[in-house]
């Protein structure tokens, strides 16, 4: 016989609404609703079942929480009002550093050291700028250019570092958006990126520095509107 | 964008995109603005996706009810794509059923899950598009005039020297000059 669960309240790491094994009717609206119900033999009405009985460390270490993309389908119509996307999210928070799957967690690091996900040097970073923005001025745009760091512009921007890193061209589009326009904007020429991985990896402290970084980056060259293109 | 469009400071030829077209609502946009803000910006994305298309047609379910395309929450960079593409499977079928031939994604995530993964996954033979490149590509772009010109280059020489840039091929039509 397997031993009977001891819930020790105290030693919850994941339950948020302690009332939250009462108010789940275990209705399954969450699963239902769910395209990976299944996966592992699991789904959000088994995850928060676990959670609410306190099974905190088979949760933080299934690969559920990572599965399960934070869409919060769930939670949304959840008819209890269950924090399903938020206890899922605490659950990738508890996970050692080490163990958080793919690049997200190194990625989240390098950004906090070199200001970007893919570490791109400020150097690069300004010269594709120049190079990309004279291609376009070339193509189709007479006197565009890239104006970075440009005190009292209108509109700051950031960027996905995906784009200066393999898709570089697809910085293009809103370029030619703000070209049409004749908007007055501008890039930071540190901490552009706009990828923020600690939102993902459930790294809250990473998470709050970078959304720091871009806002400071608004009001130390003093924009008036900030553009997230995620 | 919006504004751009309504104070007409862009101008677009809807006739560059008429082929059928739908727009896929990203999670950020609708539920998780809706839970951190108190807005969902569905109604936006089919505003904007409407002022360059005559054709269009919604998902179902779509907005709030949306289903995620799979990627989200960092699964695009997630070791787990097998899970990725079955969790996918669902946007497929949403995106087969409307006919579309385009279908808007305005948000990077949803978009490469789209293009790069579901497109070949389920053979749905559609094209992708961020929903900034939709607007982009419909554009009516006027050249700036040659005193705007003018003052854009001064203000580009003065910040790539401030920054140390030197292009190669601005350097050669200097040795031309």
């Amino acid at each position: 016989m397997p031993e009977p669960l001891k819930i020790n309240k105290k030693e919850r790491k994941l339950a948020i609404d302690p009332k939250m094994a009462d108010v789940c009717f275990t209705c399954g609206t969450c699963a239902g609703g769910c395209p990976v119900t299944g996966v592992d033999g699991l789904d959000p009405r088994k995850a928060i079942r676990m959670a609410a009985l306190g099974l905190d460390d088979e949760l933080i270490e299934s690969r559920w929480p990572w599965i399960c993309t934070l869409c919060g389908r769930c939670e949304n119509q959840c008819p209890m009002g269950v924090s399903l996307m938020k206890t899922f999210r605490r659950a990738r928070t508890l996970r050692d550093r080490d163990k958080v799957p793919g690049p997200i967690h190194k990625g989240t690091m390098m950004n906090l050291e070199r200001g970007n996900n893919l570490g791109i040097p400020k150097e690069d970073f300004l010269m594709l700028l120049a190079e990309v923005g004279e291609e376009l001025a070339q193509e189709e745009c007479p006197g565009f250019y890239v104006p970075v760091d440009k005190k009292g512009a209108n509109v700051i921007t950031t960027i996905n570092s995906k784009e200066p890193f393999g898709e570089p061209d697809d910085m293009k589009f809103w370029w030619k958006i703000f070209y049409a326009a004749k908007e007055d904007w501008t890039v930071s020429s540190v901490n552009w990126e706009g990828v923020n991985w600690g939102l993902f990896s459930g790294d809250d402290e990473a998470w709050k520095t970078q959304v720091g970084r871009v806002l400071e980056n608004a009001r130390r060259l003093e924009c008036k509107t900030l553009l997230l293109p995620e | 964008m919006i504004e751009y469009i309504q104070s007409g400071r862009v101008k677009i030829d809807k006739t560059k995109h008429p082929q059928l077209t739908t727009a896929h609502d990203p999670c950020n946009y609708t539920r998780k603005s809706q839970m951190a803000m108190g807005k969902s910006y569905h109604e936006e994305i089919r505003w904007i996706t409407k002022q360059c298309v005559d054709n269009f047609v919604d998902m179902y379910p779509s907005g709030m009810n949306n289903y995620c395309c799979g990627a989200g929450g960092g699964a695009w960079a997630m070791p787990y794509a097998q899970e990725r593409i079955f969790y996918g499977r669902v946007k497929a079928k949403q995106i087969q059923e409307t006919g579309a031939e385009l279908v808007i994604a305005p948000c990077h995530n949803c978009r490469d899950q789209i293009m790069k993964s579901l497109t070949k996954e389920y053979q749905l033979g559609i094209e992708t598009m961020y929903l900034w490149e939709l607007l982009a590509e419909s554009l009516i772009i006027e050249p700036w005039s040659e005193e705007e010109i003018e003052a854009a280059r001064a203000a580009r020489d003065a910040q790539f020297e401030r920054d140390g840039i030197v292009l190669e091929d601005m350097e050669d039509m200097e040795e031309e000059e």
